[in-house]
């Protein structure tokens, strides 16, 4: 009898997703689907809203991401006063330099959150490791020197969040024209050398350079599963600067096929000319892709390994990131990578670009400098705006429009979860695929290797629906007529 | 009130002091998730435990372990739902590997358990929890979460500021 299989929640990954199965009479996998049941509403909520509290308030979809929200928005607004890259013009330098101090501290301490607390439990254990040890906690019992160090590094990127925002979360830096804030002395530091109960700028590149380790020594040993885990085929994208590397802050958005070839490259303002979404009545996520490939050869795929493909190279000033990089390139010979779980590698380099970043900003005098803020005349006001910047998890846009009064009338957000929707839904059929196909017996262990396969993209469904709710577990099994056959809570 | 709290020591005077922590958790803008926030209010507005650390946050992550480690007392403050509660609750709480980690939360027995594993010590950790009913989008508290609020505040009163 064909059989329907069903994820729901998937569990580790931040929101409500859920994942359908459908296997045969053969029990061959015919279709399989990554299912987002969130609601969305934060870009209507902002409708009326004064323009400036964009930023403050979309930032609040998210309490992982919530600085590259922060970034987009605030550069909306740079455009839509007149002083941002729409313009030609742009921020001051140290204002620019204040923000990527707080995005790179942010793209730490997400990263470290993913790797360790979501991902490394697998790498360590095993797919199909019991679910009491494969989760974090499972992490403190077996290693827990190596929790130390995760707790260390989250905590340093948390204060450089604070240091540049105020707050630990949802805190306010950038405002339209600028930031309010430069770095002190004290916190520079005191980020720099540490102190009791926080580690320094150096020890965070240590640790920085343990995790890549701990991905090597997994890839290793594991070498002919995790090459072959997943491995779909999608564009690459993100945003790059003059140089052909990536920038995390700001560029223009350059698409990539599987020999590295552009096949597109724009400015992020003209996004609406390029990108259409397809809607399914299954998910309330959309289905990006770009209008002149077509819905299945057009989709892309953003986030650290859409980065690590795409990019040139990394610049001289992140000498362990950039040798790690070629290492990474090297292991596909010119051709991108698109092995679903090298995402986990590539995060783990992008931990390390981030770590030397900061300590070369942390090192930059241009952090104490005063010139923080451009207020052009009301003349110059453009009632719109486009903001895109690298999240964590990939190519992050803000779109706004407000009227003469500077209320809101518009907000269109693509994050990088929603350029992810197809080649996650890829991913999970290649997975399923491998580990159901032909199985009778279904286990515990097959049905974690499908989260496992989404969980490499760190997807936020909360970002990408800006949902309400709570995230309880329960893995079903129905039969080809709806009728529950299994079910397991956890 | 349960009878547990009638045999703790529970008088906040303890807890003034540099090497202790009260730690409001919740959301004010979650309706009664915001009594943990509120009971942190009230300390910080009377001028109450002023040398202990005071703190606020939405929920508990693994760097909690980390800074309870640096601590000889900890109190946190959190609303609940828990049906065994009438109004107020408070209990001493040990360190247990309950697995209870989320990305976004991990449980206070799981917190001292990772601070015991990882710092080879813990604290003693007093937990206070207040009834909540509602927790919807809204700011401010219902009228019987406000009412369980002061009979923590009574409590403690009458034990000793």
């Amino acid at each position: 009898m064909s059989r329907k299989l069903v994820i729901d929640p998937v569990t580790r990954i931040e929101g409500h997703g859920k994942v359908t199965v459908h296997l045969d009479d053969n029990n061959k996998v015919i279709g399989a689907r990554l299912h987002v049941v969130e609601f969305r509403g934060f870009e209507k909520f902002i409708q009326g809203h004064p323009y400036w509290e964009a930023p403050m308030l979309l930032q609040r979809i998210c309490g992982i991401c919530f600085v590259s929200h922060h970034l987009c928005g605030a550069k909306a607004l740079d455009d839509m006063i007149g002083v941002g890259y729409s313009t030609g013009n742009s921020v001051t330098v140290a204002a620019e330099k204040i923000r990527r101090l707080g995005h790179y501290g942010q793209q730490l301490q997400s990263h470290v959150t993913a790797y360790f607390y979501l991902i490394a439990p697998e790498m360590l254990f095993g797919i199909d490791a019991p679910p009491e040890q494969r989760n974090v906690l499972g992490l403190v019992e077996a290693n827990p020197d190596l929790v130390k160090r995760v707790v260390a590094l989250r905590k340093w990127g948390q204060e450089v969040i604070v240091a540049v925002l105020g707050k630990r979360m949802h805190g306010i830096s950038s405002i339209p024209g600028g930031v309010n804030n430069n770095l002190s002395i004290e916190a520079r530091d005191r980020l720099l050398n540490g102190e009791d109960g926080l580690i320094g700028v150096d020890t965070v590149i240590e640790y920085a350079q343990d995790a890549l380790a701990v991905f090597h020594d997994f890839h290793e040993k594991n070498r002919e599963m995790v090459d072959s885990f997943g491995d779909v085929p999608a564009l690459n994208m993100c945003l790059v600067g003059d140089d052909d590397n990536v920038d995390y802050y700001h560029g223009k958005m350059r698409i990539v096929d599987a020999d590295k070839n552009i096949v597109q490259e724009l400015d992020y303002h003209d996004y609406l000319d390029h990108f259409s979404e397809a809607t399914e009545e299954w998910s309330y996520m959309k289905f990006p892709y770009l209008k002149a490939l077509g819905r299945e050869e057009g989709s892309v795929r953003v986030g650290p390994l859409a980065r690590l493909n795409v990019t040139k190279s990394y610049e001289d000033s992140t000498p362990l990131a950039k040798a790690a990089l070629e290492r990474f390139h090297d292991y596909t010979k010119g051709k991108a990578n698109n092995m679903t779980l090298h995402t986990n590698w590539a995060r783990a380099i992008e931990i390390l670009h981030s770590a030397e970043q900061i300590k070369n900003l942390l090192n930059d005098p241009d952090l104490q400098k005063t010139d923080l803020l451009l207020t052009p005349p009301k003349s110059d006001w453009t009632g719109e705006g486009v903001g895109v910047v690298e999240a964590p998890r990939g190519t992050l846009l803000h779109h706004y429009r407000a009227d003469q009064e500077g209320n809101m009338t518009f907000c269109n957000l693509v994050v990088a979860t929603t350029q992810n929707n197809t080649v996650m839904n890829r991913t999970v059929k290649s997975v399923a695929e491998t580990f159901l196909n032909g199985n009778e017996l279904i286990t515990e262990g097959m049905m974690n290797a499908i989260e496992v396969g989404i969980r490499a993209y760190d997807p936020c469904l909360s970002c990408a629906t800006h949902a309400m709710g709570q995230m309880p577990l329960v893995v079903s099994v129905f039969d080809a007529s709806g009728k529950l056959v299994d079910e397991r809570v956890r | 009130m349960n009878a547990c709290a009638d045999i703790l020591k529970a008088q906040l005077a303890d807890y003034n002091h540099e090497s202790c922590l009260i730690y409001g958790i919740g959301n004010v803008g979650r309706q009664d998730d915001g009594l943990g926030w509120a009971f942190i209010d009230w300390l910080e507005d009377n001028n109450i435990c002023p040398k202990a650390d005071i703190a606020r946050h939405y929920q508990l992550q693994l760097e909690h372990a980390d800074l309870i480690s640096h601590k000889q007392r900890v109190l946190f403050v959190d609303a609940t739902k828990a049906p065994d509660v009438n109004d107020i609750r408070l209990e001493d709480v040990a360190p247990k590997m309950d697995f209870s980690f989320s990305s976004h939360a991990v449980s206070i027995p799981a917190i001292i358990a990772t601070c015991q594993r990882c710092f080879d010590k813990y604290p003693k950790v007093q937990l206070l929890t207040m009834k909540g009913y509602e927790w919807e989008l809204h700011i401010g508290l219902t009228k019987n979460a406000t009412r369980n609020l002061n009979t923590a505040i009574d409590f403690f009163r009458k034990e000793g500021l």
